[in-house]
C-alpha cells in the first residue's frame, strides 16, 4: 500500500495547484473562490482529525468562531498586522482545541461525540451570551483587512478580491504540503495506526493520548486559520461562526469530499460552497439534497466524492485492488 | 414565593415534555446501541402534524392520536428500509445517516410548512387557569404534567411487566443472546425505534400549543434530548424522567434571570457527567 502512495501524491499536489488556478477562473467570482478554499483549509483541519485519527468531532465550529473572534479582535481592537493576527488566532484555536480534545478523548465512541457537541453547545452559548467580547447575536462588524507585509516590506493592498483569493491559496497550498508530510511521517502513521485500532497501538507502546491531544491541538490552530481568514474575507465575524450549525457543516464537507484524503477535503469544499451558491438562489432548501447525499454516501460510497473519483481511475489503469486489502475507499492515500 | 412555585411548576411541566422527547432516544440507545441524531426532528414532525391536523380540522385531540402514530410510522420504515443496513457499520455511519435524516425531514418541513413558524392555539377545553387563592396555573400546562404521567406510567408497565418490555430490557442486555433464544431481533428494534419516535412525535404535539411549530426547534430539541439521556443515564427510564424534570426547572427557573447562562450550565452538566460519570445518575455501569 505504502510503496503506490507517492506517484498518487504527485498526483494530487498537481491536481490540487491546477484546481487552485482554475477556480477562480471558472467560479463567477473570486471572493467565492476564497469561500471554497477558506472552508478547503477548515476541512483538512477537520480531515485530519476524522480522516486520519478516527475521531468524529462536533466542536470543529468551536474553534472556526474561535479563529474568527481572536483574529477580528486583534485587528479591531489591537491594530495588529495581519500575519500576526493570523498567528494569534491559530495560536488560540491550537490551545483551546488542545484543551476540548485532552478533556474529549477521555471517553471513546458515542460519548466522545457526545462530549464534542456539549462543548460546542456551551461554545455557543458563550460566545452569544459575551456581548462585549464577540458583539453577540450581530456579531463583530467592520473587520478590517490590512495588507500583507512581510518583514516590513508591504507585498500586496489585497484590496481587490482576486489578491486576497492569491494570499489564501498560498496559505492552502503550504499547508497541504505540510500536512502531506506530517501524514507521511511517523506521527502520521500512529494516527492512522490508532484509528485503525488504538488498543493494538496502545499495546505497541504509543501514548495514544498525547497523539490524540496533538491532532486536535493541529486540527484546531488549522481550523482557526480558516475562521480568521473567513472574517477577514468578509470583514464581518457572525455569531453564526460558532454555531453548531457550523460544526455540522465541516462535517459534511469533509464526509462528502472523502475521509482520510486531503484532495477531497478540497473537492468536499468546493462541492458544498459551489452547490450552496448555486441552488440556494434557485432552490432555497438545497440542504435536503444534502441530506439525501449524505446518506448515499454513508450506504455507497464511503470514500466520498474523492473515492469515487479514484474507483473510476483505477478502473481506467485496470488496476484492479489486490484480494486481501483494504478497499481504496476507505484507505487514506493522499 | 409564589412566583418561584410557578416557576417550578412550569418547569415540571416542561420536564414532562422532554421526558417523552427523551425516553425514545435513551431505549433507542439502550437496546439498538447507536445515537439517533434523527430524533429531533421527529420531534419537530410531531409538533408540524399537529398545526397541521389543526389547520385540517381545528381539533387538537384529533392531533394528539394522529400526529404521533404518522410519525412512528415513518420512523418505523426508514428503520427498516435504511438503519437496517447500517447495523454493521462503525457508529460513526449511524450518526451521519441520522443526521443526514434530520436534514432531509427538517427542509422538507420548510417546503411544506414554510420557514415561518405555525400556531396552534390551546383547545378550548384547556383554555384558562386552575385558581388556588392567590395561585394561578393554565389548565394546559397541568393537562401535559397529567397525561405524561399518565403515558410514563403505561411505558413502565410496558418495559417492566410485560414481554415486549422483558425482550427490550434482555436485549438492550445483550443482543446476540437475545437473538439466539430464537428472538426476531430486527423486529424488535424496529419496532423500538417506531415507538421512539410515537413518543417523540407526541412530545412534539404537546409542545406546539404552548410555543407553535417551527423549523428548527429539532435541532434544539435534540440538544435538550442529549443532555437529559446523558444526565439521566443513557438507557435509563428514571434518568429519563429525572433528568428531564431536572432540566425543564433549570431552564425554567433561569428564563427569566439569564436564559443563555441557563444553557452554558446545562450543556456544561451533560460535560461534566460523561467526564465523571458516564453512566449518568440512573444509568448501570
Amino acid at each position: 500500500m505504502i510503496h503506490r502512495i507517492p506517484i498518487i501524491l504527485r498526483g494530487t499536489t498537481i491536481a490540487s495547484l491546477v484546481t487552485l488556478i482554475l477556480l477562480p477562473l471558472v467560479l463567477p467570482s473570486a471572493s467565492l473562490a476564497t469561500e471554497v478554499l477558506i472552508f478547503a483549509i477548515a476541512v483538512l483541519g477537520c480531515n485530519l482529525l476524522l480522516g486520519y485519527t478516527g475521531l468524529l468531532s462536533f466542536g470543529q465550529g468551536i474553534f472556526f468562531g474561535l479563529g474568527a473572534y481572536t483574529a477580528s479582535l486583534c485587528l479591531i481592537r489591537l491594530g495588529t498586522g495581519l500575519l500576526s493576527s493570523l498567528g494569534i488566532a491559530v495560536i488560540a484555536g491550537g490551545v483551546v482545541a488542545a484543551a476540548v480534545g485532552s478533556l474529549s478523548i477521555r471517553r471513546r465512541g458515542i460519548y466522545f461525540v457526545m462530549l464534542t457537541l456539549a462543548f460546542s453547545q456551551m461554545a455557543y452559548f458563550v460566545a452569544s451570551t459575551s456581548k462585549d467580547i464577540t458583539g453577540g447575536e450581530n456579531g463583530l462588524l467592520d473587520v478590517p483587512r490590512p495588507p500583507l507585509v512581510f518583514f516590513g516590506m508591504q507585498i500586496s493592498s489585497l484590496a481587490t478580491g482576486s489578491a486576497f483569493y492569491a494570499f489564501v491559496a498560498v496559505i492552502f497550498i503550504v499547508l497541504y504540503v505540510a500536512l502531506r508530510r506530517v501524514i507521511h511521517s511517523p506521527f502520521g502513521s500512529t494516527l492512522l495506526a490508532i484509528r485503525e485500532n488504538e488498543e493494538r497501538a496502545l499495546a505497541v507502546g504509543y501514548n495514544t493520548r498525547y497523539f490524540k491531544i496533538m491532532a486536535f491541538a493541529m486540527s484546531g490552530g488549522i481550523t482557526a486559520l480558516a475562521g480568521a481568514l473567513y472574517a477577514i474575507s468578509l470583514h464581518f465575524a457572525p455569531l453564526s461562526n460558532i454555531e453548531f450549525v457550523m460544526s455540522e457543516q465541516i462535517v459534511l464537507m469533509t464526509i462528502i469530499g472523502g475521509t482520510g484524503s486531503l484532495y477531497g477535503s478540497l473537492l468536499g469544499a468546493g462541492f458544498m460552497v459551489v452547490a450552496g451558491e448555486a441552488l440556494s438562489a434557485i432552490w432555497p432548501r438545497w440542504m435536503l439534497l444534502l441530506g439525501i447525499i449524505l446518506i448515499a454516501i454513508v450506504m455507497f460510497m464511503r470514500g466520498g466524492l474523492w473515492g469515487g473519483v479514484e474507483q473510476v481511475m483505477n478502473r481506467f489503469r485496470s488496476r484492479k485492488p489486490q484480494q486481501g486489502q483494504a478497499p481504496p475507499l476507505e484507505v487514506p492515500n493522499d | 414565593m409564589s412566583i418561584y412555585l410557578f416557576q417550578i411548576l412550569n418547569g415540571v411541566g416542561l420536564g414532562m415534555i422532554y421526558f417523552l422527547l427523551s425516553i425514545g432516544l435513551t431505549i433507542i440507545f439502550g437496546l439498538l446501541n447507536f445515537v439517533n441524531f434523527a430524533h429531533g426532528a421527529f420531534f419537530l414532525l410531531g409538533a408540524y402534524l399537529c398545526a397541521q391536523v389543526h389547520i385540517m380540522t381545528g381539533n387538537f385531540w384529533l392531533s394528539l392520536l394522529l400526529a404521533p402514530l404518522a410519525v412512528g410510522f415513518l420512523a418505523w420504515l426508514v428503520e427498516k428500509l435504511l438503519l437496517h443496513r447500517t447495523y454493521h457499520l462503525p457508529h460513526m455511519y449511524q450518526i451521519l445517516v441520522t443526521l443526514g435524516l434530520a436534514l432531509i425531514i427538517q427542509e422538507s418541513s420548510i417546503i411544506f410548512w414554510g420557514p415561518v413558524g405555525k400556531n396552534v392555539p390551546t383547545p378550548e377545553v384547556l383554555q384558562g387557569a386552575v385558581t388556588l387563592g392567590s395561585f394561578a396555573y393554565p389548565w394546559y400546562r397541568l393537562f401535559v404534567i397529567v397525561l405524561a404521567l399518565v403515558v410514563a406510567l403505561i411505558l413502565w408497565i410496558l418495559l417492566e411487566k410485560t414481554k415486549f418490555g422483558a425482550l427490550i430490557r434482555a436485549g438492550s442486555e445483550n443482543t446476540e443472546m437475545v437473538s439466539l433464544l430464537g428472538v426476531n431481533i430486527f423486529k424488535l428494534f424496529s419496532v423500538t425505534f417506531g415507538l421512539g419516535a410515537v413518543l417523540a412525535g407526541m412530545a412534539g404535539v404537546l409542545v406546539a400549543p404552548l410555543r407553535g411549530a417551527e423549523p428548527f426547534m429539532g435541532t434544539e430539541a435534540l440538544g435538550i434530548g442529549f443532555v437529559v439521556v446523558v444526565v439521566g443515564g443513557m438507557g435509563s427510564f428514571v434518568g429519563a424522567l429525572v433528568g428531564g424534570i431536572l432540566i425543564g426547572i433549570v431552564q425554567s427557573l433561569a428564563s427569566s434571570l439569564w436564559p443563555q447562562g441557563a444553557n452554558i450550565m446545562i450543556y456544561g452538566a451533560m460535560a461534566l457527567v460523561i467526564l465523571l460519570r458516564p453512566y449518568g445518575l440512573f444509568g448501570r455501569a
